[in-house]
């Protein structure tokens, strides 16, 4: 629907990121090459799995549940990819605070590293909505628009912005959560954020039903805003309590 | 606030030489996919590339089997290495008989081709897609003008360093348009013959690039080419004072400091008959090493800290200002022979800033310009890969500390990236997005 709407549902999905590249990571070059590589990572992971699930593929669109077998395993692949990202960045933040002894600079501080956090989760929201969502926009810079029948109240490309734009806020911010709550071995942190990731993703199952995107979304975008005041408390904690 | 604002921590500045590689690298990309997106080549442009010089051995038709047409593409990929490896040859010959004058006559007259030929055509292009209303003298008064500025960019280098920049990025993004009408199959074997020729080229002892980097270094000269280079990174903490200076480059000047605000310390590494080992081991040290070589060598007229610099300084500072330029560009498909790519290679510049060869640029473009013209997520996944392959070639070079080839690591993960996504990646995403499943 013309150059305009294509943008539009663009940065539907990835506006607030936007916004928060431009904020927060554009300032600083090491966080863009964090974003950069947590975007690849998680590019690699979705290449692993859809390698994994070739054979099986395409699937019958009328049965639900070998889709939720394949969600069970795709989130679990990526959140035993966070696992790893975690164990790297352990590491990467001896090799800086090295570096920062040598160059007599203070030690990373704790908004640093929680910024670190929030670039690692920014990559991987924006990956999952170019992955998601932009690589199928290109129809929509054209003259039409294009229903799907089991949600025919929007345009196609409208739902899957809004569903990248949920999606995307949740892997930012449960990144952070993910990253303190290891730091802190904080039991209800690292439970929470895997819990949350399976949940969003079964519940866009319910799709799967006739008109059933008028249910899903909503329910998502209960997720999004579950994960974003639990970070947001957990940040507040963190910061007054130092 | 009512305290001080903290010390800057270690984040702030770390990895700023990699952004400022990576930056015109991606908007050069970005601009090749507009162009290839907008300009939407149909098969009757494939026609008209036809004639070019990387399809002498055999021209692609669409009835052609698969085997056919990858053998097809083979001859031509040899072919075209072959050209190229023989005029890379005559160059170093040229260069290491000093005839410079000609070699940076030659490299203006290329860049002039480049701008006001081929960049001519594409705005044709543009002219006629989108029907922009514009009379034939003010169209060459300005392509004239935007042809002979960018001849002055590369050839002089008093210029602004920000319109050199785009210069480049603009002739870089030219020639890959233009390579990105080739044959499908052709294009993507010839990139993958360029990232070996260029493996080749640069390692191996008979390799005419590594002569050209081991006559460039005996002389103390810069080789003549169209090399990008970043702009020095300039720090102006405090944590200078006091500290000595290390230089990290690989090929090193006879140096006095200049910077009048400090007391010139100078490594006792710094040795005017040591060419190119600097006693550093670890990335890190790259770093801050580079970032504290900036009161040398910060010159390019334009730059902010100029208060700093003395006059007499300027004279000093001549020499090592003038790198870049000479030698040309890249092969484009007329009559003229496709010019060397001369230095493919990455390395560090005298003023300890990254240079990338405009051939990188160039076939980096074409390989997400041909992945553009499938679909928009192959497009993002090579881009991923090739910015992957280029970090990994930075990291090599701040451990191998000598000039290393830059296509290699790149093109074979981005075909590789382009292989998987086209087959595993496309139809699972497809099938998911679809039903509006998403994780």
């Amino acid at each position: 629907m013309t150059v305009e709407a294509g943008i539009g549902y663009a940065l539907i999905a990835l506006g607030p990121s936007l916004a928060l590249f431009v904020s927060v990571v554009s300032k600083k070059p090491f966080l863009i090459l964090t974003l950069l590589s947590s975007t690849l990572l998680w590019l690699i992971s979705l290449i692993v799995l859809s390698g994994i699930w070739r054979a099986f593929l395409p699937l019958k669109s009328t049965i639900w549940w070998p889709y939720a077998i394949l969600i069970i395993t795709s989130v679990g692949l990526q959140e035993g990819l966070r696992i790893f990202l975690w164990r790297a960045y352990k590491r990467l933040e001896d090799v800086l605070d090295a570096f920062a002894e040598r160059v007599s600079k203070p030690r990373l501080f704790l908004t640093d590293k929680m910024q670190i956090a929030l670039a690692g989760g920014l990559g991987h929201g924006v990956a999952h909505a170019v992955f998601f969502c932009l690589s199928l926009l290109t129809p929509a810079f054209g003259p039409a628009t294009f229903f799907i029948d089991r949600c025919s109240k929007m345009p196609f490309f409208l739902v899957s912005a809004l569903i990248a734009l949920a999606f995307g806020t949740i892997h930012t911010f449960s990144m952070v959560i993910a990253f303190n709550g290891y730091a802190e071995q904080n039991k209800v942190d690292q439970v929470f954020v895997p819990v949350v990731h399976m949940v969003a993703a079964l519940m866009t199952l319910v799709n799967f039903a006739l008109e059933g995107c008028l249910v899903g979304i909503p329910l998502l975008y209960v997720m999004a805003i579950l994960t974003l005041m639990h970070c947001g408390r957990m940040v507040w904690r963190r910061l007054t309590e130092n | 606030m009512a305290q001080s604002s903290r010390p800057p921590s270690v984040l702030d500045s770390l990895g700023e030489e990699i952004i400022k590689i990576v930056t015109p690298v991606s908007i050069c990309m970005f601009l090749v996919v507009i162009l290839v997106s907008v300009l939407d080549s149909s098969s009757s442009s494939s026609s008209t590339s036809a004639a070019s010089m990387a399809t002498i051995a055999y021209s692609e038709n669409d009835s052609d089997s698969s085997w056919d047409k990858f053998i097809g593409a083979v001859w031509n990929s040899l072919a075209f290495v072959a050209i190229v490896t023989v005029v890379t040859f005559v160059l170093v010959l040229l260069f290491y008989l000093r005839c410079t004058r000609f070699l940076k006559f030659y490299m203006g007259f290329s860049a002039f081709i480049v701008l006001g030929f081929l960049g001519g055509e594409i705005a044709l292009f543009l002219i006629q897609d989108f029907s922009i209303p514009v009379d034939c003298i003010t169209f060459f008064v300005v392509l004239f003008n935007f042809a002979v500025v960018g001849v002055l960019a590369v050839f002089v280098s008093k210029m602004a360093i920000f319109v050199t920049q785009g210069y480049l990025v603009v002739i870089g993004m030219l020639v890959a348009y233009w390579f990105t009408m080739l044959p499908e199959w052709t294009t993507w074997v010839l990139l993958v013959a360029m990232a070996l020729y260029d493996l080749a080229a640069v390692l191996l002892p008979v390799g005419p690039l590594r002569l050209l980097v081991e006559l460039a270094i005996s002389r103390d000269e810069d080789i003549p080419a169209l090399v990008y280079e970043a702009r020095p990174v300039t720090h102006r903490d405090s944590g200078h004072e006091g500290r000595v200076v290390q230089r990290r480059v690989w090929r090193e000047r006879p140096n006095s400091a200049h910077d009048p605000a400090e007391v010139p310390k100078l490594n006792s590494t710094v040795n005017p008959a040591l060419h190119g080992n600097s006693t550093n081991d670890s990335m890190s040290n790259t770093n801050a090493a580079s970032i504290a070589n900036e009161n040398v060598t910060n010159t390019v007229a334009v730059q902010e800290t100029l208060s700093q610099c003395l006059e007499g300084e300027s004279e000093l500072s001549a020499p090592l200002i003038d790198h870049r330029i000479n030698v040309s560009p890249q092969g484009h498909e007329d009559a003229v022979p496709s010019e060397n790519l001369a230095l493919e290679g990455i390395g560090l510049g005298s003023s300890g800033a990254i240079k990338l060869g405009l051939g990188d640029f160039i076939f980096y473009s074409v390989l997400v310009g041909r992945a553009a013209m499938y679909d928009f997520m192959t497009v993002y996944a090579c881009y991923l890969a090739i910015i992957a392959g280029l970090g990994i070639t930075l990291m090599l070079l701040a451990l191998y500390q000598k000039a290393l080839p830059a296509l290699p690591v790149s093109i074979l993960l981005g075909v590789l990236f382009y292989i998987l996504t086209r087959l595993f990646l496309e139809i699972f995403v497809v099938q998911l997005a679809s039903n509006l499943l998403m994780f």
